[in-house]
């Protein structure tokens, strides 16, 4: 018959050899998904009324358009990861005039992948006026807009004379809806 | 990113405060005794340690959550268990793994009476606190966080693989006081940390601002040290990377001083007080060191558009690369190869013991000589111990309340009960069998979680196989 301190030896060596994870599904770490929601200033500007009349040669200037690259939306990883992407175009106009927006995004040979438009109400000195515009961008859009990597800005005036006054202020930021697994 | 998130949950779940050797420290059985306190009473002729076999010491842990809050099979989402655990920790909470391997452990006594010591073990020493912010920004971005602070600080970690060759010496100097003194030559083999990080990222939405919102890093300084990892960068294959690192564990590494001290105090015949300090020392890591370095301040208001008239064939102008250059001007990151020098984690231990029962160890009659005016032996002892380790964030404590008992000249066992921060149930017990000449001991801790080491959020393991020859 064993004695007291045996029997705890036993005890102590088998619990250590038959020790064990148990009740543990470790597979599951293959359903770990992260779905952060992040957002980021796009871009801002101020078009002043003057930019749309050439006073040089007393012409119209009718489209003001720049480019910028956005090398940061382009790649595979993203590709993979962003689900949804939502800008947010907010336009403060004091300009006695109504706008058309055109933002056409262009990949390496600028070739335009993804565009969206919006048009921007007229305001005044005294009563700038806002204009929201949203854009949402998912499904088969995203891989368009993630095979971009630079977008231009075109604003379209319907008309234009010296005699304009105002500022167009756009103020923007971009919502990523990512999954990332 | 699954791959890191699994190895994260792994580690997570295993321990609470890191090398603390409650079941071994001042139990005379084990050579490692010797380790834990220099000053320790050795009674012993002299030990060897069986190469490669005399000490292996294992240690794992996480606070406030365990392997089992994660993956319990209980069909709940993952991502939901994920979710909740980290509601309940912040960055203060962390993990930890330890490892030592002896490869030489020897001593013996001298005819002035000393008892000598030495030998070489290999430690792996890791730990991380939570990153909580930066999991959190990972998790959930910032669009419903505008305004929050993340902190750079909750980035804290550090990682050491290193060999150490030690040599000590032991004397009882009075009747009541023995003192011992260790020292210690490190060789590091690889080296990280990133500790002491300052700064903040934050996201503020505020009016007469430039765009929406203003993405703000303010009075950053993160800085990463590494030591032996910048040379084995350019080397091919996995083989010359072994070769490489194992020559660094002889003296090949960037070396490092540093000494143990300890002592112990016969109050009464059956009263007894210890305490040692261990790893007082400092790594001066001087080869293959790369420190990478970010500092600064900047906003990101996003990109500003100028729409200059451009005539034909000109370009408008590279703002986003603009943009870049602005951001590597203002946060610099710089990656420098000068000296570096990291204190070893100090680790203190202290207890005072109680020996009651039957007298042991001595035929009636027999001269106790090495023991005149000592303690007396007997076959329990109780007592309460400390410990703590010094952490990049500040001190990790533990108390434990023991007991011990000689069964037999064969078996000895000892059981903890150990208290600290994270955890009120942490039981331990060890064994020393002693046959012949022949010395092995094992200790677990965590015994309660031992059936099922995923609900335990730390555990460590013991064991070795040493010679000891008894005084004649």
């Amino acid at each position: 018959m064993m004695k007291y301190p045996q029997i705890l030896l036993v005890i102590f060596l088998s619990s250590i050899v038959t020790s064990c994870f148990q009740n543990t599904d470790f597979d599951q770490a293959n359903d770990v998904v992260i779905t952060p929601v992040v957002e980021l200033d796009l871009i801002y500007f101020d078009i002043d009324a003057s930019q749309f009349y050439d006073v040089e040669t007393n012409t119209p200037n009718l489209v003001v358009r720049d480019t910028t690259a956005i090398e940061f939306i382009d790649g595979n990883d993203i590709r993979d990861a962003l689900v949804r992407a939502e800008f947010l175009f907010d336009f403060t106009n004091s300009i006695p005039s109504n706008f058309s927006v055109n933002f056409d995004f262009l990949n390496t040979n600028n070739e335009v992948r993804y565009s969206s438009f919006t048009q921007v109400n007229a305001g005044s000195a005294s009563l700038p006026v806002e204009t929201i515009y949203i854009d949402n961008v998912e499904n088969e859009e995203i891989e368009n807009l993630t095979s971009s990597n630079k977008v231009v800005i075109s604003v379209t005036i319907p008309s234009s004379s010296s005699s304009l006054f105002g500022t167009l202020n756009l103020k923007s930021k971009a919502t990523y809806y990512l999954e990332i697994d | 990113m699954k791959k890191i998130l699994f190895a994260l949950a792994i580690c997570y779940s295993i321990i609470a405060v890191s090398q603390n050797k409650q079941v071994l420290y001042n139990w005379d059985v084990s050579p490692q005794s010797l380790l834990l306190n220099p000053g320790a009473v050795v009674d012993q002729k002299h030990h060897y340690g069986i190469p490669f076999l005399s000490g292996f010491h294992i240690n794992g842990g996480t606070s406030g959550v365990t392997v089992f809050d994660i993956f319990s099979d209980d069909g709940r989402d993952i991502n939901d268990k994920i979710a909740e655990a980290l509601t309940a920790l912040d960055s203060n909470d962390f993990f930890t793994a330890t490892q030592q391997l002896e490869l030489i452990n020897f001593g013996w006594r001298s005819k002035s009476d000393y008892y000598f010591s030495g030998g070489i073990y290999q430690e792996f020493d890791f730990i991380s606190y939570l990153p909580k912010d930066f999991l959190d920004l990972a998790r959930e971005g910032n669009r419903d966080y505008i305004g929050r602070a993340y902190n750079f600080d909750h980035i804290s970690l550090r990682a050491d693989l290193l060999t150490v060759y030690h040599f000590g010496f032991n004397k009882k100097v009075t009747d009541k006081l023995t003192l011992g003194l260790r020292f210690k030559a490190y060789s590091s083999m690889i080296s990280a940390s990133s500790t002491g990080n300052t700064g903040t990222f934050t996201t503020t939405q505020n009016d007469g601002t430039p765009n929406i919102y203003e993405h703000t890093v303010e009075g950053l300084n993160v800085e990463v040290k590494t030591s032996g990892y910048a040379s084995l960068k350019d080397v091919d294959g996995s083989s010359q990377i072994v070769s490489d690192v194992l020559g660094r564990a002889f003296f090949g590494g960037n070396l490092g001083l540093g000494f143990d001290f300890g002592a112990t105090y016969e109050i009464t015949n059956q009263l007894s007080a210890t305490a040692s300090i261990l790893d007082i020392g400092t790594i001066f890591h001087s080869s293959a060191t790369e420190i990478y370095n970010a500092s600064g301040n900047y906003t990101l208001d996003g990109l500003e558009l100028l729409f200059p008239t451009i005539e034909n064939g000109e370009t408008t102008f590279p703002y986003y690369s603009d943009l870049e250059d602005e951001i590597e001007r203002e946060i610099p990151v710089d990656t420098l190869n000068s000296a570096y020098s990291q204190m070893r984690p100090a680790k203190i231990n202290a207890g005072l013991h109680y020996d009651f029962g039957e007298s042991i160890g001595r035929k009636s009659g027999d001269c106790d000589c090495r023991n005149m005016g000592g303690k007396s032996q007997h076959v329990s002892q109780a007592g309460i111990q400390y410990y703590s380790v010094f952490r990049p964030k500040g001190i990790q404590a533990a108390g434990t309340v023991y007991y011990r008992r000689r069964f037999s000249n064969w078996l000895s066992t000892k059981a903890t009960y150990t208290v600290d921060s994270y955890s009120a149930s942490n039981i331990g017990l060890g064994m020393a069998l002693n046959i012949g000449s022949l010395n092995f001991h094992l200790a677990a801790d965590n015994l309660l979680d031992i059936a099922n080491i995923a609900k335990a959020n730390s555990l460590s393991l013991q064991f070795g196989f040493n010679i000891i020859v008894e005084e004649l």
